[in-house]
């Protein structure tokens, strides 16, 4: 089904260090995936798991320090940092970030925050560069007369965002990197929010790696998810396949361990104790056998590598739990 | 104040506290002041240099407002006049200050890594030697004095304050999601100077600024006393209060209105940059 | 159960207002309920809605200045409405203690933590130095910190979230209140670390027979941990009942708009989320009529003149404020 299509983003082993000698702190610990032109690909995990660093490793906010990145076939762990052809891929990779109000220079206009990279990049000005901005902002539900004007610090959270997706989707970018964009908003603006991200996904043709520690949140934006858990990807799969028969220890107590606003759902049946170790110091072979109940010898002598239980379905674990359909 | 939090998150109103009449006073006082130091050929002033023997160490009156001193020079001239010293001695270190240690603060907060180590090592240990000590020493062996040596050994000294100053502020704000963005869109490392981080720096900037101007007047005024200002018979509102010494017992008008000008000068410059900092909400940094 | 002598907390009409530059601000409003012994009450409501405000207000810990309190908190019979800084103090710890938020910023991060617990034991209970010690390392194994002895001389800035979160729990129980006030006790961690904090809360409740006023803006954590739950908008109640009531038969609109536009994991792919339309309102210019009917979509005339009162529902203990209210789904009463 996903084979058919192309993938627009190609991740091959991508690790990022963080200090140097004793100090060093693998954060990403070597992690692949595709994103295929437009689905969207949650990116889930708590919080030190390497998730918003893969984020910024991809847009090379932080620097990789190994592996590829191919977008659209061109690749761009290589490119020079601060290069002319880095830049260029700026217009087709964008990222939207976690913090609303901090993202948004507070004393700059709405329309110039909007219209910042049109400006940089020269592409559309005078008269079609107004008119465009006003769509753009029109487009996330902020009326251009009467926000247009107003300084970026006298906007609530959810406005914010909805001014940074404007500003994203300036240069139409292909690729759209969600980092945590939610998570600071009122359940009710929540919502408003992942419908906007939703309808512009349809209109501008996006495609989007959507990172997120909230399991629903993810789930009900992404075709398909990816679960971190200490730098590395333990699961990847179809979204309901993945939530409905996880294969991965650390993805089945994850889900558990999700609060439903259910007064008859299950009361956490199995919680998973203690807490990850340190990227310092990861364990050993399988990284979360010092959790796992089904831990064995072999998890700590051997990393399991990924394999498929299903179709468009991987799990890294020597012993995945059965996937049978309910 | 998590009560205060919960209520700014449900609107962020535009919260501008009034400037108050006494800035405006103040901003107009500065004003008058320069004023007067740029026009004092032009305004109907007597000669500051004219010596009148006939009218020694007279009180304030309808010929002299403010007085003569001990060898008859009329006081209010030379306060306008003397001004002129002050006036330049303080906005012209400044421009040199800033124009050095502003852009070198901002280029190292932003780029950061092995330029910023050096060049803020450098400036740290600039940093430990007293700077009064420095300017006295420099200035009392590079004669003769003018004001613009006065400027540049004032103006050079000020330049690692400022770059402490712009330095700290930009660090703050350059790790803000908001430069990221700019970055990510494409913008360019000037772009990125001059639109994200300036406009966030330059309140900060403004209030250091005017505080600045006041400490070099303050310290022209110290200079002055010590008699490393210009040399007289130029008069400054410090070599001015310096002379009065040896004459406060007959005259003591020679001192309180040298004294008043400096003070009212300083006060204003002061309490304007006070009211911008509030005004524009700095916190993050400690002048 | 209903008997007045059982009942623990009781508030009655209890409004917090703020002088602000804008004119006074209602933080809380005409707020009333009670809490039993024993019992886990979820206060929820989004930014705004005044829960910090009303858990603070039932502490006593309002700032001192430009803030007016009226109604009453009657705290195992103590008035805490108008009662002295010394009254108060006495009462913090040994009938009520607090759970903030941010675990780092309600420790002191130069002090271990043993200290900080031994503290609240020696000057209120008066215990020596060794017992103190004693019952702080017997309070960290009983919130879960695995070798307590040892970590009785960290500090907290060697702890994770989650066991700093623990450490604030230990102290909180240092003096065995009889209500624990926890204001969003895992905002900020992780999901598994979350089930662990609650699942703790809950169990402590047991062992301890203590009350728990649970605050937060999730409305997942009090779906399995409460008995009750009050849900707020600007500053007011808006329904108020038995928590599987107020799940099941919710008959304000705007308790149903926050269900609704939760997402679920149950959820499929792509599910259009339904939402609230335009945000909460601005508590200096709170309209006569019901706050939320700017956003309502059953907002009639009456809605937007007069504000509604809490009526009882079908159901004991179950009511709402709405002049429109959703109709009943299910018939029979859940209790």
């Amino acid at each position: 089904m996903t084979d058919a299509r192309q993938p627009l983003l190609k991740v091959r082993d991508l690790k990022v260090t963080f200090g140097k000698g004793s100090h060093a702190v693998s954060a990403v610990a070597g992690v692949s995936f595709d994103v295929y032109e437009g689905e969207t690909l949650g990116l889930v995990g708590e919080s030190g798991c390497g998730k918003s660093t893969t984020g910024k490793a991809l847009m090379r906010i932080v620097e990789p320090s190994s592996g590829s990145i191919e977008l659209d076939g061109a690749d761009l762990a290589g490119l020079k940092k601060g290069g002319r052809q880095l830049r260029n891929i700026r217009t087709r990779m964008q990222m939207i970030f976690q913090d609303p109000i901090s993202s948004l220079n507070p004393r700059r206009r709405v329309k110039d925050i909007v219209a910042e990279p049109l400006d940089c990049w020269k592409t559309v000005t005078g008269h079609d560069r107004d008119v465009l901005v006003s769509d753009l902002l029109s487009k996330v539900g902020i009326d251009p007369a009467v926000y247009g004007n107003r300084y970026a610090r006298q906007f609530s959270g959810g406005q914010c965002q909805r001014i940074s997706i404007a500003r994203s989707l300036a240069m139409r970018p292909k690729l759209l990197i969600c980092d945590e964009m939610v998570s600071a908003l009122d359940v009710s603006v929540q919502a408003q929010i992942l419908n906007l991200l939703e309808d512009l996904k349809a209109e501008y043709g996006l495609t989007l790696l959507f990172i997120a520690h909230d399991l629903a949140v993810v789930k009900n934006v992404s075709d398909r998810v990816a679960v971190m858990y200490l730098g590395k990807i333990c699961e990847i799969g179809p979204a309901d396949a993945l939530y409905e028969a996880p294969a991965h220890p650390y993805t089945k107590f994850l889900l558990g361990a999700a609060l439903e606003a259910d007064p008859d759902s299950p009361m956490n049946a199995q919680v998973l104790e203690g807490e990850p170790p340190s990227p310092m110091n990861p364990p050993s072979g399988c990284r979360f056998r010092t959790r796992c109940p089904n831990a064995t010898e072999k998890c700590a002598s051997e990393e399991p590598q990924p394999q498929e239980v299903a179709p468009g379905h991987q799990v890294s674990c020597h012993y995945p739990l059965s996937i049978t359909r309910k | 104040m998590l009560e205060l939090e919960e209520m700014a998150l449900v609107e962020r109103p535009e919260k501008k506290k009034p400037l108050g009449p006494l800035f405006w006073l103040c901003v107009g006082w500065i004003a008058l002041n320069i004023f007067g130091a740029i026009f004092a050929n032009v305004l109907p002033l007597q000669n500051p240099l004219y010596q009148n023997y006939s009218a020694i160490n007279v009180g304030p009156s309808l010929h002299h407002i403010f007085g003569t001193d001990d060898i008859g020079r009329d006081i209010f001239s030379r306060i306008v006049y003397g001004s002129r010293v002050s006036i330049a001695v303080g906005f012209g270190s400044m421009v040199i200050g800033f124009g050095i240690g502003a852009p070198l603060g901002m280029l190292a907060a932003y780029r950061r890594g092995r330029f910023d180590t050096i060049l803020t090592t450098f400036m740290y240990i600039l940093l430990a030697f007293p700077a009064i000590i420095a300017t006295i020493a420099v200035l009392s062996f590079w004669t003769p004095r003018s004001v613009f040596k006065i400027i540049l050994v004032i103006g050079l000294a000020s330049v690692p304050l400022v770059y402490r100053v712009i330095r700290t502020a930009t660090l703050s704000v350059a790790t803000k999601d908001y430069v990221i963005a700019a970055k990510v869109q494409g913008a360019k490392d000037r772009r990125i100077l001059m639109k994200e981080l300036l406009p966030n720096i330059a309140p900060i900037g403004i209030s250091f600024l005017l505080i600045g101007i006041a400490t070099v007047i303050a310290l022209e005024g110290t200079l002055a006393f010590l008699g490393l200002s210009v040399t007289t018979p130029t008069p400054s509102w410090g070599n001015m209060i310096n002379e009065s010494r040896t004459v406060l017992q007959q005259n003591p008008w020679l001192a309180i209105f040298p004294s008043l000008a400096l003070c009212l000068f300083l006060l204003s410059l002061n309490f304007i940059g006070d009211r911008l900092r509030s005004h524009f909400d700095v916190t993050e940094v400690k002048l | 159960m209903t008997d007045v002598s059982e009942k623990l907390l009781i508030v009655e009409d209890l409004s917090t207002t703020f002088a602000t530059a804008g004119g006074p601000l209602p933080a809380v409003a005409n707020i009333s309920f009670d809490l039993g012994r024993n019992e886990t009450i979820g206060i929820v409501g989004e930014s705004g809605s005044g829960k910090t405000v009303l858990s603070r207000t039932i502490m006593g810990l309002q700032p001192r200045t430009n803030v007016s309190v009226t109604g009453s908190v009657l705290l195992d019979g103590n008035e805490m409405v108008g009662a002295s800084e010394d009254f108060k103090r006495r009462l913090w710890g040994t009938e009520v203690a607090m759970v903030f938020q941010d675990p780092m910023t309600s420790l002191n991060p130069v002090m271990r933590i043993g200290k900080q617990i031994d503290e609240a034991l020696r000057v209120r209970l008066g215990m020596s130095k060794q017992d103190a010690k004693a019952r702080a390392i017997e309070l960290l194994e009983l919130v879960g910190i695995p070798s307590p002895v040892q970590r009785y001389k960290a500090y907290p800035g060697q702890l994770s979230g989650g066991m700093r979160q623990r450490v604030v729990i230990a102290i909180a129980l240092a003096c065995s209140p009889k209500l624990l006030m926890a204001d969003e006790p895992t905002t900020g961690l992780d999901v598994t670390i979350q089930a662990q904090i609650l699942n703790l809360l809950d169990e402590l409740k047991e062992r301890l027979h203590m009350s728990v006023v649970l605050v937060t803006h999730d409305l997942g954590v009090v779906a399995t941990r409460t008995s009750r739950i009050v849900v707020m908008y600007a500053g007011r109640i808006v329904e108020i009942g038995a928590t599987r009531d107020v799940f099941a038969n919710h008959r304000m609109p705007y308790t149903r708009a926050l269900l609704e536009s939760s997402p679920k994991v149950s959820n499929a792919s792509h599910t259009r989320l339904i939402t609230i339309p335009g945000r909460p309102p601005n508590l200096l210019k709170l309209t006569q009529g019901c706050s939320f009917a700017p956003r309502c979509s059953y907002a009639t005339d009456k809605c937007h003149q007069e504000r509604p009162e809490l009526q009882a529902a079908d159901q004991p203990g179950h009511s709402f404020a709405c002049w429109n209210p959703l109709p009943t789904t299910r018939g029979d009463s859940a209790t």
